[in-house]
């Protein structure tokens, strides 16, 4: 059986804009199916997709957020928003539809320094 | 000749740095997709000139789920209202 890696996955664009962040998503699902050990983390833009009440009905689209939702389905625990980008953009936690944990950029630095490998999208 | 300009992407990826100098008084600005982000926080579009009208549009406002969260400045608008605008203004600035 071979070692587990580390993966971090920082997503760094907003939900509907472009694709990124459903691609993001869905490299992060797929490396927890084969049992690597992921870290999902919010940075940029990427904030925008955590907050509640997104309804995509009304541009054709899915629904990102309740997408989010299945991270900790798949097993995925440490789920970390980047607390800068959050303040900049004028959001706490308390807008956030997951229980996200702020980290600070030296915490966001260990944690990429700790990475076998990190994914930027 | 009056423009109607729209940004479509967010505030750190967009062009409204650049629009903003080239708006003058009489035209519009229209937040679309991404662009909309930046109606949540004044100090975002407090570059462009008092007499510019500000819209967004409503359905990406509420896909994101910040349709109560946009600054007074900027009215809200549907996809109807959308095409009004592209009459009323001689032409359309896509800054994408």
């Amino acid at each position: 059986m071979p070692q587990k890696k580390i993966l971090t996955f920082l997503s760094r664009s907003a939900p509907y804009g472009s694709d990124h962040a459903q691609l993001c998503l869905d490299m992060a699902l797929a490396s927890a199916v084969f049992e690597q050990q992921v870290n999902y983390v919010f940075l940029d833009d990427g904030i925008y997709q955590l907050l509640k009440d997104q309804n995509a009905e009304s541009i054709g689209a899915k629904t990102l957020g309740n997408a989010l939702e299945t991270l900790e389905l798949y097993g995925i625990e440490t789920v970390l928003v980047d607390a800068v980008s959050l303040a900049q953009r004028g959001f706490s936690t308390a807008d956030l539809l997951l229980p996200a944990q702020p980290v600070s950029r030296a915490e966001l630095s260990a944690v990429l320094r700790d990475s076998d490998a990190v994914f930027n999208l | 000749m009056s423009c109607l300009h729209l940004i479509n992407r967010s505030p750190v990826q967009g062009a409204l740095p650049v629009c903003s100098t080239l708006v003058r008084g009489g035209d519009g600005v229209l937040f679309i997709e991404d662009g909309i982000y930046h109606c949540l926080q004044a100090e975002l579009i407090s570059n462009l000139p008092p007499d510019v009208e500000l819209y967004c549009l409503r359905e990406d406002l509420l896909a994101r789920g910040v349709g109560s969260r946009v600054t007074e400045t900027v009215e809200s608008i549907n996809y109807s209202r959308f095409v009004e605008l592209c009459c009323e203004f001689d032409k359309v600035v896509s800054w994408f």
